[in-house]
C-alpha cells in the first residue's frame, strides 16, 4: 500500500534577474551571451529547485534600458520557465528596475512567509538614472534586505562601485574575503557566474548545505551563507573564450 | 557542468596497476564532482575534491586512507575503496591548476533513487519499504557507532531508497571519524545538526550521530520535520538567523508532550499530524526521548540499538485493513481502527515465537532474531514469510525461506513437512516445528456466546 499521500510543508523562493538592455550590450555579443547563459542555466536550476522539496523555487526577470520593465512578471516555476531572448537598446535606468523589485517584495504581493529572496543584478555600464532613489525605496522593503543580493559585471566598463552599493558592504570575516560583485570578462565567466548563482546559491537559500568549520554558524555570517565560487576548469576546448569584454 | 576530469579519457593513477576510463559524470556537489567510471571492466564511481575543498579539510586524506584500511562498517555504505592521485603522465589531462586527489567507491545502483525524491512525495513506496529502510539506516549506524567511528553529517541528501525493497544506500562517507578524534571540517548539515553542534557548544561525534539519525528518522516515517511546527509558522523569512534560533536556540518538538509551543497546523504541517499516529507508542517514545530529554542532554539520546529493535517491532505488528488495504501497526490486545478509513481492525492471527510475536499479515517475515537471543535484530536473513493464497488472498499461508523441513502440526494431531520454498496454510495449523524453535499459531478469540 502505498505512504499516505501527505507532502512536506514548503516555501516559496523568490529568484528574481534584473538584467541591462542598454545599447551598449549589443556590442560584441553581451546581450546574446547573456540570454544563451541563462537559458543554458536552467535544466541545472530546475535540478536544484527538485532536490529541495522544502523550497519552491519562482522566478521572474526585470529588463533595464530607457525604462525598466517586467521581461517575466509572474513568478514562474523554474521547470516551466522559457527564456525569450532580451533585445538590447537604449540607455540604463537601472535605478527604475530597483524601484520596479521594490514594489514587487511588498507584502501583498509577496507571501507572508517565504525563504530569502535571491536578486541577481547584471550590468555592463552605469545608471543613467536616479540609482541612489532606486535603492534606498528597495532597501526599505524587508524582504529586500534579506535577499541574498548578487552582482555581475559585464566587462571592465560596469560601474563596479554602484554594483557594490547594491550587494551591500559586508565586512570581511575570519577567512573569507568581503563579497565583491562578480567580474565576468567573457562569455564562459558569465555562464559560470549566472549557474552558480541559479544553482548553488538557489541551494544555499532553499535547504541548507553541509558546513565545515571556516563558514562561521555565528548570525555575523549573514543570513544565507554563500557556498564557494565555481572552481576555475581549464576549459580545453575554450582557452581564450570567444568574447573577451 | 565544466566537468573536472575528461569524459571518455583513460587516466592512470598513482598505485592503481591499469588505467581507469572515465565514463561520464554524475553530478557534483559543494566538495567535488562524481564520475562513473571503468576498472578492467568493473563499474566503479569516482570522486574528485575541488582544491579549495582539500585547502579547508586539512585532515581529508589522512580520514579517507584511514576509513580505506578500515573497511565499510556493513554493505549498505558506498564506502571509499582507494585513494587516487594522477598519475605524471595524467596529471595535465585534469583541468586544475592545483594538485588535487579523489577515491573510488561502489558505484549506486540505479534502482536507488535520493531520498529527498521520497521527503518531496514523488515515490512509490510503502509504509513497509520506509520501516524497512528505517530499519536499514539504523543498523547501517549501529555497526558504524560499535566499530567505534562516527558519521558526522547525516542528512537526507546522503541517503539512497530502493523503493522496492526499502533497501538503503549510505554515500558520502568521507567524515567518517573515530569517534572524539577531533580532526575534520564538517559540522553537519543544518536542520539535522545536534543543537549543542549548531551552537558551537560541541564538535560532531557518535551523540550528535544519534540526534542528526533521529531527524532522519522522523523525515522518512512523517515526511515532515520534527522541529517545525507553530514556531517556523511564526518565522516570515526562514534564515540562516531564524534557523539557528529554530534548530539551536530554543527547539521544541512538534510532538513533545510537555511543551505544547510548537505543535504542528492542521493546514501547513498536515503531514505530521496524519502521518504521526500511524507508529505504535514505544516507536513514538524512542524520537520523545531524543527531542525531548535529549535535546539538551546528549546522553539520553535513544540509541542506534533501540531503534533497531523497535523499528523491528513494528514491522513485526504489520496488518492489512480488510476494508481499504492500507497497512496499520497494531498493538497487541487492544482493539483498533484503521488510521486510513477508520474501519475497526480484526484481530488479527499471530505467529508467537521464542523471541516475539508476529501477525500474520502478507510479506511479514520470521528471522533468526525471533528465536534466538543472541542474534542481534536483521532483516537480511528470513526464515519464513507470509503468503496470501494465489486464489483466495484472505486464506494466509507460511512459506519456508530456511534450507532445511519443518513439521508442521494441525489442531487434530495431524503432522506434515513443510519443505524449503513450499508454504502452509495457517489456517488448520495449532504450531510449526522449525530447526530455529517452534512457530505458535494464535487464532484471535472469538467472543463466545454466554454460558
Ligand atoms: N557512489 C556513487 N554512485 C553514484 N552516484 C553518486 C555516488 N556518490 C555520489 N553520487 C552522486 O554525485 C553527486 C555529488 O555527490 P556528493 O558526494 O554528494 O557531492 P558533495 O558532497 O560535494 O555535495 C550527487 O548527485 C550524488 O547523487
Ligand atoms: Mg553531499
Amino acid at each position: 500500500m502505498p505512504f499516505p499521500d501527505v507532502k512536506l510543508a514548503n516555501r516559496p523562493l523568490h529568484f528574481l534577474y534584473l538584467c541591462d538592455c542598454s545599447g551598449s550590450m549589443a556590442a560584441s555579443g553581451k546581450m546574446q551571451a547573456l540570454n544563451q547563459a541563462i537559458r543554458q542555466s536552467l535544466p541545472g536550476m530546475a535540478a536544484v529547485a527538485r532536490d529541495n522539496p522544502e523550497a519552491r523555487v519562482l522566478v521572474r526577470a526585470v529588463r533595464f534600458a530607457d525604462h525598466a520593465a517586467w521581461h517575466i512578471e509572474t513568478p514562474t516555476p523554474v521547470d516551466q520557465l522559457e527564456w525569450r531572448d532580451l533585445q538590447a537598446g537604449g540607455i540604463t535606468a537601472m535605478g527604475e528596475a530597483l524601484k520596479l523589485v521594490a514594489a514587487a517584495l511588498q507584502t501583498p504581493p509577496m507571501e507572508v512567509r517565504a525563504l530569502p529572496p535571491v536578486l541577481v543584478l547584471i550590468s555592463d555600464g552605469q545608471p543613467t538614472d536616479d540609482f541612489a532613489a532606486g535603492l534606498e525605496a528597495l532597501l526599505r522593503v524587508p524582504w529586500a534586505q534579506k535577499a541574498v543580493r548578487l552582482a555581475i559585471a559585464l566587462g571592465h566598463d560596469a560601474d563596479l562601485e554602484v554594483l557594490q552599493r547594491f550587494i551591500g558592504s559586508e565586512p570581511a570575516t575570519a577567512g573569507r574575503s568581503p563579497r565583491r560583485p562578480l567580474q565576468a570578462s567573457n562569455a564562459t565567466s558569465l555562464a559560470q557566474y549566472i549557474q552558480w548563482a541559479s544553482t548553488a546559491v538557489v541551494g544555499a537559500a532553499s535547504m541548507p548545505a553541509s558546513r565545515v568549520s571556516e563558514t562561521p554558524l555565528e548570525p555575523a555570517a549573514g543570513n544565507i551563507p554563500l557556498p564557494d565560487l565555481p572552481p576555475t576548469v581549464l576549459d580545453p576546448t575554450d582557452d581564450v573564450g570567444p568574447l573577451v569584454w | 557542468m565544466n566537468w573536472i576530469l575528461p569524459e571518455g579519457a583513460s587516466l592512470g593513477f598513482e598505485g592503481l596497476a591499469a588505467p581507469l576510463q572515465i565514463i561520464r559524470g554524475l553530478g557534483g556537489g559543494t566538495q567535488g564532482q562524481v564520475y562513473e567510471v571503468d576498472l578492467q571492466g568493473e563499474r566503479l564511481a569516482l570522486k574528485w575534491y575541488l582544491p579549495a575543498c582539500i585547502a579547508r579539510d586539512g585532515g581529508l586524506e589522512r580520514r579517507l586512507e584511514a576509513s580505506i584500511r578500515a573497511t565499510a562498517p556493513n554493505e549498505d555504505f558506498l564506502w571509499p575503496i582507494a585513494l587516487l592521485r594522477a598519475s605524471p603522465a595524467s596529471r595535465p589531462l585534469i583541468r586544475l591548476r592545483q594538485e588535487s586527489f579523489g577515491y573510488l567507491m561502489p558505484l549506486r545502483p540505479p534502482a536507488y533513487v535520493g531520498a529527498c525524491e521520497h521527503a518531496a512525495g514523488r515515490l512509490a513506496i510503502g509504509l513497509r519499504q520506509v520501516l524497512r529502510a528505517c530499519f536499514g539506516l539504523a543498523d547501517a549506524f549501529h555497526a558504524l557507532h560499535l566499530a567505534g567511528l562516527c558519521y558526522k553529517d547525516v542528512s537526507l541528501g546522503n541517503l539512497f531508497l530502493e523503493p522496492g525493497s526499502g533497501g538503503i544506500l549510505i554515500c558520502d562517507n568521507d567524515n567518517v571519524a573515530v569517534d572524539g578524534a577531533d580532526h575534520g571540517a564538517v559540522l553537519g548539515t543544518p536542520g539535522f545538526m545536534a543543537p549543542e553542534v549548531l551552537l558551537g557548544q560541541a564538535r560532531p561525534g557518535a551523540d550528535s550521530d544519534l540526534f542528526s539519525l533521529a531527524v532522519l528518522l522522523f523525515r522518512l516515517l512523517t515526511r515532515h520535520d520534527p522541529l517545525k511546527g507553530q514556531m517556523e509558522l511564526a518565522i516570515r523569512c526562514l534564515d540562516e538567523p531564524a534557523r539557528r534560533r529554530l534548530c539551536g536556540e530554543d527547539p521544541v518538538f512538534i510532538f513533545d508532550p510537555l511543551d505544547d509551543r510548537n505543535r504542528p497546523d492542521p493546514i501547513e504541517h498536515a503531514a505530521a499530524l496524519i502521518t504521526w499516529p500511524i507508529y505504535p507508542r514505544p516507536l513514538q517514545a524512542l524520537f520523545e526521548q531524543t527531542f525531548c530529554r535529549g535535546m539538551k542532554q546528549p546522553s539520553r539520546r535513544a540509541l542506534t540499538g533501540q531503534w533497531k529493535q523497535e523499528l523491528a517491532r513494528t514491522l513485526d505488528r504489520r496488518a492489512l485493513c480488510p476494508a481499504c488495504g492500507q497497512e496499520n501497526f497494531q498493538a497487541s490486545g487492544a482493539p483498533a481502527l484503521c488510521w486510513s478509513c477508520g474501519a475497526p481492525l480484526p484481530e488479527p492471527i499471530t505467529l508467537l515465537l521464542a523471541r516475539g510475536a508476529v501477525l500474520a499479515a502478507p510479506d511479514n517475515e520470521l528471522h533468526p532474531h525471533h528465536f534466538d537471543a543472541l542474534a542481534g535484530e536483521d532483516l537480511r536473513r528470513p526464515l519464513a514469510r507470509v503468503v496470501a493464497h494465489p486464489q483466495d488472498h484472505r486464506r494466509l499461508g507460511l512459506r519456508n525461506l530456511s534450507s532445511a523441513a519443518w513439521s508442521a502440526e494441525t489442531h487434530d494431531g495431524r503432522v506434515q513437512p513443510v519443505q524449503p520454498g513450499e508454504s502452509c496454510s495457517l489456517a488448520a495449523l495449532a504450531r510449526i516445528q522449525s530447526p530455529s524453535g517452534p512457530i505458535a499459531v494464535q487464532r484471535p478469540t472469538r467472543p463466545s456466546p454466554a454460558a
